[in-house]
């Protein structure tokens, strides 16, 4: 690790991560402030909602309790919109932080400094990730916060860790995703489009699968298949072997981005 | 130990030729040119020998040790002026120069600002902001900062003016005296001859040749136009004429061979005006390379 780059990087990449975790702070300040008013119309929202077509309740994950419990309708923001916006920040952050100095021609001066490949490929690797996990961080710190103010005593933190550390997992996917596209992929493209493509695409997939026995087969090529959000499933729980299957693919993917790396040529 | 030596180095990028079998010695406190048309392979050696292309084949050491193996020690004693000077954008030249400084554990920055009041760089301004010219000078001053033993210097003369030119080379023969090793790249024929010891020509990605600079100097061609005051009728050319053409009383040619005999032919002749030049890098290679 190299300090001097890592300070430098981490400066650079700030105000984007203060941006994206603004965010999604924002998202669950709100949903979580207004569960109270929520749950006084939960009777009302739950025959609104037994109106709504069964195949688009079951691919939002919203079932007749969803607004009676605080993680029930925390939970229509987190899998849907808090998960998915991280996944996008974490993922073009993952492409853009190596492939930035080809594409705006600096890795001719970093990598003419006394560094090993190597060091640079760690260094930035430790950004990234204190980048995405800052920003998981922060969101979740908030979200214990407020579900623990508006909860009362009836939250079940075991499914409130269950959900975060799905979502953890898919932060640290997308992240290693993005670094590896980044490195498969000519470096002087923008990564902002496609990433936002495939986590969305990612998601829908598996948000289809759900409507219907007949296409399910299609969620197994998502991972929010494998790490899910279903929390009104009594049944909810860890999917361990899920987590250390990602991990695994992260480490691989991380792994032949290092290797992709020490070969590459640095174009001028 | 030599400060650079190649041994068949060659650097494919995929089908396409970068450079091919290249070997070259240059003696730890030389001045070394490397001439060469724009797309000949100089860039592509220089990047290879930094690291930052992977060389399909062959070898090349720098102060003895692997470039492949050892890039981390090597870079610590070179200075590198890329032909064009990219930096982040968002940073000053001080922020920039520091940040350079801080990799080679060099945290007392007076070294900076002597030699921006040198190079006459206002150390404040965004990179963005600068010339093309004050970009060079920031990375001039950002090869030399660090006391490099081997500077590696890829056209470093384009952008800057002649004032600055000189101040340039004033600061190249110092560090030379230094006994810094300088491997100098160029298209431009009169500046590898005023300052380097021995100049390799490539062309086409291959070394045509390795000379010494008077050796290069005695196949020194002119172009010369000559005007004469009414066109001669029998005119007898000199030893060393080549390619003489008509143009009413202006006659041009080419010349290669001693000043002396060209200059006394001159003297016989009933000329309004003479001029001598020297041709373009284009033409010695059509000669001898």
């Amino acid at each position: 690790m190299n300090r001097n780059l890592f300070s430098k990087e981490f400066k650079r990449n700030k105000k984007t991560l203060i941006i994206w975790s603004f965010i999604v702070i924002i998202l669950t300040v709100l949903v979580l402030s207004i569960f109270p008013y929520m749950k006084d119309m939960g009777d009302d929202m739950a025959v609104m909602m037994s109106k709504l077509p069964e195949g688009m309740t079951k691919s939002m994950g919203i079932n007749m309790d969803t607004f009676n419990t605080i993680l029930g309708m925390y939970n229509t923001y987190y899998g849907v919109y808090i998960i998915v916006l991280l996944s996008i920040y974490a993922s073009t952050t993952g492409a853009t932080i190596l492939s930035k100095e080809e594409k705006e021609k600096t890795a001719e001066f970093l990598l003419t400094k006394p560094l090993s490949r190597k060091n640079i490929f760690n260094t930035k690797l430790l950004v990234l990730f204190t980048l995405s996990v800052s920003a998981f961080l922060l969101q979740t710190l908030t979200a214990v916060i407020f579900v623990f103010v508006f909860g009362g005593e009836e939250v079940q933190w075991s499914v409130f860790t269950t959900m975060h550390t799905h979502g953890l997992m898919l932060i640290l996917f997308f992240t290693c995703l993005g670094l590896f596209l980044s490195m498969v992929l000519k470096s002087k493209m923008n990564f902002m489009g496609m990433t936002v493509g495939l986590v969305f695409g990612s998601y829908f997939l598996n948000a289809i699968a759900k409507t219907s026995d007949t296409i399910s087969w299609i969620g197994y090529f998502s991972p929010f298949h494998y790490l899910d959000f279903s929390v009104s499933d009594p049944s909810y729980s860890l999917n361990f072997a899920s987590v250390v299957v990602i991990l695994f693919i992260c480490i691989l993917l991380l792994v032949t981005s290092y290797k992709m790396y020490a070969k590459k040529d640095i174009s001028a | 130990m030599l400060a650079i030596q190649t041994k068949k180095l060659c650097k494919y990028y995929g089908e396409d030729l970068g450079v091919k079998d290249i070997s070259l010695e240059i003696e730890q406190g030389e001045i070394f040119g490397f001439i060469g048309p724009n797309g000949a392979g100089k860039s592509t050696l220089i990047r290879t020998l930094l690291g930052l292309l992977i060389p399909t084949s062959g070898s090349a050491h720098i102060f003895g040790q692997v470039i492949t193996l050892s890039g981390e020690t090597i870079r610590k004693d070179i200075g590198y002026l890329p032909s064009e000077v990219n930096y982040y954008d968002e940073m000053s030249s001080r922020e920039l120069l520091e940040y350079h400084c801080r990799f080679y554990g060099i945290y007392d920055y007076s070294e900076i600002k002597r030699l921006a009041s040198i190079f006459k760089l206002d150390l404040n301004k965004k990179i963005t902001d600068l010339s093309f010219g004050n970009r060079k000078k920031c990375g001039i001053i950002q090869s030399l900062i660090h006391k490099p033993k081997l500077l590696i210097m890829d056209e470093p003369t384009s952008g800057l003016d002649p004032l600055m030119q000189r101040v340039f080379f004033e600061i190249l023969r110092d560090e030379h005296e230094r006994g810094t090793t300088i491997f100098f790249s160029s298209h431009i024929l009169s500046e590898v001859q005023n300052l380097c010891h021995r100049a390799a020509i490539i062309k086409d990605g291959e070394i045509k040749a390795t000379e010494n600079i008077q050796s290069l100097q005695k196949k020194q061609m002119k172009k010369v136009a000559l005007v004469f005051a009414q066109k001669p009728e029998h005119l007898k050319f000199t030893e060393g004429i080549q390619n003489e053409e008509w143009q009413g009383l202006k006659l041009t040619f080419e010349y290669v061979g001693p000043l002396a005999n060209l200059i006394n032919w001159m003297s016989s002749l009933d000329l309004l005006d003479a001029i001598l030049e020297e041709p373009d890098l284009e033409s010695i290679f059509m000669n001898y390379y």
